[in-house]
């Protein structure tokens, strides 16, 4: 089972445990969840734990049809029933006998439509359009909404009986954002299927990478996770994945997230952001750089683009001076009189200037830096 | 108008994210409402990364600054 759906979370055992508890049930199933939580994969699930696991699984979105297409994509047409039906044609509920049909989307049903599905529910026959024959059907049905039902009701968009029918074995996805738990698993999880995908193993992922991922609110929920890991895997091939990988929207919109979870209650190796950058295990890794000790000690997250924050001017001077000056003597090769000339300083001054910003123990690891960054 | 004030404090917003993982961006040049910069650090080689980084800072470059036109990444 949890090889198809992947969860850590209270949230995702409870709903395991309750679909254990039905998997041999014939009962109607109500999956309610947003767009991306995985009502389908929940679907699947459920038929292949039944006892028709070995009978056909059918899946249908309602929203796919217009008004008039759903009732013979549901049910079925004679020959002749209306222009272009030029040969019977079985719906989808014979095309599951014995099976399991999974109406996706039953929020977007008319209400036209909501008449008769009830009918079938209740007697468990259906008719073809056009025909008059009257045939039994043995499908278990599982219907999956992003809407909450009980509400359409209540706004006389929903037909309220078809609810109760339907809502015998309600099971309920909670979305992403308050299950953050899961986040790391489920990254594992589609890390590792992707790379499988292209023959690698997966790489090293950076501390900043789960920790963007935790901070994200995931409005796509798994949906959009699978689809970031998957654009990681197709496109990181330096050997480790860092905050590069990621699309510019999850990474920094990370830091926007108005209500930030404090990690630490879930996962108490992460409990900082941002990460100190020293990765020990890294050698390729700069260890100069572009980062100044204010940073390094902030245990803040990064501030969500658009809120002014203080910044120490002299830090900032200091951390522009550094990158100026590495800049120059990478530009030269490490020729410190050649990077003073680029910096229009005297070499004299470019030395105190180095001894100043803390660089001078790190020159013999500017070959290092250098060599590295074309990395990636 | 464009100030290389102004433009550095958007990127002092974005480079916590950059710090994260061992890279930075350095503002090289400013030409009329058009900015120039360059990564720097372990990502500043990838492809991919400097497709991210570039949309990430001219997106906040645009939100904050809303006369400004076009990011070149050196």
């Amino acid at each position: 089972m949890d090889s198809l759906v992947v969860g850590k979370s209270a949230k995702m055992r409870a709903v395991f445990e309750f679909l254990r508890v039905i998997g041999n049930s014939d009962s109607t199933v109500l999956v309610t969840g947003e767009s991306g939580t995985g009502k389908e994969v929940t679907a699947t699930l459920i038929h292949q734990n039944s006892r028709r696991r070995h009978r056909p699984f059918v899946a249908v979105s309602c929203a796919l049809f217009s008004e008039t297409l759903i009732e013979s994509e549901l049910f079925g047409h004679e020959r002749g029933a209306f222009t272009g039906a030029i040969k019977d044609r079985p719906g989808r509920f014979e095309m599951a006998e014995g099976g399991t049909i999974f109406l996706d989307d039953i929020d977007d049903v008319p209400l036209s439509m909501q008449v008769k599905l009830l009918r079938v529910l209740q007697n468990r026959t259906i008719e073809r359009l056009g025909g008059t024959r009257t045939v039994p059907v043995n499908v278990r049905v599982i219907v999956g909404t992003k809407r909450d039902l009980k509400q359409l009701v209540t706004e006389g968009k929903f037909r309220e009986d078809l609810y109760y029918r339907l809502n015998v074995l309600p099971v309920t996805l909670p979305p992403l954002r308050e299950r953050p738990e899961d986040i790391p698993v489920l990254m594992e999880h589609f890390l590792t299927r992707y790379f499988r995908r292209r023959n690698e193993d997966v790489p090293a992922i950076s501390e900043a990478v789960t920790q963007a991922f935790m901070r994200y609110t995931w409005p796509g929920n798994v949906r959009e996770l699978e689809n970031a890991c998957e654009r990681i895997a197709q496109t990181c091939s330096c050997g480790t994945v860092r905050v590069g990988c990621m699309s510019a929207s999850i990474l920094f919109r990370a830091g926007a997230n108005p209500t930030p979870f404090d990690p630490a209650q879930v996962a108490p190796s992460v409990n900082q952001w941002p990460v100190p950058p020293m990765a020990p295990t890294e050698t390729s890794m700069p260890t100069a750089v572009e980062r100044t000790p204010t940073t390094l000690a902030s245990p803040n997250p990064p501030t969500p683009i658009g809120v002014p924050v203080a910044i120490s001017l002299d830090d900032r001077l200091r951390e522009v001076e550094a990158n100026l000056i590495k800049w120059a003597l990478r530009s030269t090769g490490g020729n410190k009189s050649k990077a003073a000339a680029l910096l229009k300083i005297k070499r004299s001054t470019l030395g105190d200037r180095i001894n100043r910003c803390g660089l001078g123990r790190v020159d013999e690891g500017e070959s290092a830096v250098l060599s590295s960054e074309s990395g990636g | 108008m464009i100030t290389k004030e102004r433009i550095e404090a958007v990127l002092d917003r974005v480079r916590p994210f950059l710090h994260a993982d061992g890279g930075d961006v350095v503002l090289v040049a400013i030409d009329g409402n058009s900015a120039e910069v360059r990564l720097t650090g372990v990502c500043a080689g990838c492809p991919s990364a400097h497709m991210t980084l570039h949309v990430g800072i001219e997106t906040a470059l645009r939100d904050e600054i809303p006369e400004f036109d076009t990011l070149r990444v050196a």
